[in-house]
């Protein structure tokens, strides 16, 4: 099943259909929005004391590899920019990392290759429901903050992706905090399962934030910028889905 | 046979302490919540697994799905183990304008926002655990578990049991000083989902979160996997449904009225023993 058609398969109850359609209308009131902040705040506290000692998830062996890993979002990003890197294997694209940092970047794949890597097999818990385990290889995203050396108010490391959401056209974003990007299983995967990563799961440079769910894990991830706040880019809550979804920013649950 | 006469032996009374009755208004919303934001959640990948992983391509042990989408007239078919059934009429499909062309009973709205739907499930949620363990603390400290839910050795008899299965098929109402406690099959049900449902619920919801597991990669082990945990908290989800269900329809069994008033009042008029 594809997940268009999942998303469009309804189970239908005879009481909910009045709720939902309430549900719906009452997200976009006053109280009810700065209910979901109250909310989201308080999940990512409860969170973040559960993580003080900054635990490690749980890492599978090879058997445990699933044998389909499915894509999900943007499968292949549009655009001549885009196929033109493809066809030259991504040799002419380079990784900058820019914003709140001493020394901005630009890392070809064979430098980023050539720094120490990190391989963990692990489970990606889509927030649709479904599982899927993977090998990833690539560099901790610790080890770049080392290089470019993050001012001190550098508070968010922002994700900007090469693809633009099939939805609305809007480009790809996602952010996370100093804490989990200084996470050991904070990896920016070039590897997937032993070999290059495939188109469909983000290539040329996917993040792995393994302590949270699917989408925080942007694909195709084409440039870092180091920020202090959030609320100057896209349309201010750290990423596409929280943008035009109301994601939660932190998705660890 | 039976005459509806005045009721002279009947009298008032508390039948539910303010923290019961505060605590089944809250559970009432949060329930609520959870359950129509849960199924919102299911609709998005309507597939059960068991085991770590489980995704589309994999065996289900339970799922939805339409045989035919791109025809004018799709079937749906419900699939439970080796089992399919074929649900159109029941369960529908919108296209991707929103209309709605085939048969459906409930359909997300249109400005329908998934990741808010997850934020109000974890509202309910917090809501919902914060509220149990109040409760589980009242129940201990007011010996309460001991004297009203817990089954009487009068309760535990054979008799007792033949007795209340024929009160309950025949929809019959308890009388005189049998109205003013629990019967046995409701204080079987109460402890279940106090003591069974609910920690299932939290524990399985627990389990599929990456920061619990993360401190707690044992919960893994406890449910079998990530995905079993998943499939247990909405089969549990559905046993919670219908145990709703059953409680709203005895509600109108025991009389709706007097049920309504003791549970936000605490005011029950016993029934009197002789009345028919």
């Amino acid at each position: 099943m594809t997940t268009s058609e999942s998303r469009r398969t309804l189970l239908g109850t005879l009481a909910s259909t009045a709720l939902v359609a309430a549900c719906g209308r009452l997200d976009q009131t006053a109280p009810a929005s700065a209910l979901l902040d109250l909310t989201d705040r308080f999940t990512l506290r409860m969170q973040r004391l559960l993580l003080a000692q900054r635990p490690l998830v749980r890492e599978l062996s090879i058997a445990d590899i699933s044998a389909h890993f499915p894509t999900n979002g943007t499968v292949a990003p549009k655009g001549d920019l885009y196929r033109k890197l493809v066809e030259n294997d991504f040799r002419d694209w380079r990784l900058r990392i820019d914003g709140l940092v001493e020394q901005p970047l630009a890392l070809s794949p064979a430098q980023i290759r050539a720094l120490p890597s990190r391989t963990q097999i692990t489970m990606h818990n889509c927030d649709e429901g479904w599982s899927a385990i993977g090998q990833w290889t690539g560099v901790q995203l610790a080890r770049l903050l080392d290089i470019c050396r993050p001012k001190m108010n550098a508070r968010y490391v922002v994700f900007h992706c090469l693809d633009t959401q099939e939805a609305d056209g809007n480009p790809y974003y996602e952010s996370i905090d100093m804490l989990d990007a200084v996470h050991p299983q904070t990896i920016l995967a070039y590897d997937m399962n032993g070999s290059t990563l495939p188109i469909g799961h983000g290539a040329p440079l996917r993040l792995r934030v393994e302590l949270q769910i699917g989408y925080k894990n942007a694909k195709y991830v084409d440039r870092i910028e180091l920020v202090d706040r959030l609320s100057t880019i896209g349309k201010g809550r750290g990423g596409w889905w929280e943008d035009f979804e109301r994601a939660p920013w932190y998705a660890g649950q | 046979m039976i005459a509806f006469t005045k009721n002279t032996d009947a009298k008032i009374a508390i039948r539910h302490p303010w923290p019961v009755r505060v605590w089944h208004w809250i559970n009432a919303l949060a329930v609520t919540l959870s359950l129509v934001t849960g199924l919102l959640i299911f609709n998005i990948h309507p597939r059960l697994y068991w085991g770590e992983d489980g995704h589309a391509g994999m065996p289900a042990i339970l799922s939805l799905s339409s045989t035919d989408p791109n025809t004018k007239t799709p079937h749906f078919d419900l699939q439970v183990g080796s089992h399919h059934w074929d649900v159109t009429g029941f369960m529908g499909l919108i296209d991707n304008e929103g209309s709605d062309q085939y048969t459906l009973i409930a359909a997300p709205p249109v400005d329908f926002q998934f990741g808010a739907t997850r934020i109000w499930h974890f509202a309910a949620a917090w809501i919902l655990v914060s509220a149990w363990l109040i409760y589980g603390l009242y129940l201990a400290l007011a010996g309460r578990c001991a004297r009203v839910l817990w089954p009487t050795r009068e309760d535990r008899t054979f008799r007792n049991l033949k007795h209340e299965l024929k009160q309950h098929v025949l929809l019959k109402r308890a009388r005189g000083v049998a109205a003013e406690r629990y019967n046995l099959l409701q204080k079987f049900s109460y402890l279940v989902v106090v003591t069974l449902l609910i920690p299932m619920l939290i524990l399985s919801g627990l389990t599929q979160s990456n920061s619990v597991t993360a401190v707690f990669p044992d919960l893994f082990a406890l449910f079998g996997g990530r995905q079993s945990a998943r499939s247990i908290h909405f089969i549990v989800a559905g046993a919670l449904l219908a145990f709703i269900l059953i409680h709203v329809f005895q509600v109108f069994v025991a009389g709706f009225f007097n049920s309504m008033r003791s549970i936000i009042t605490g005011r029950y008029v016993t029934p009197g023993e002789k009345s028919i």
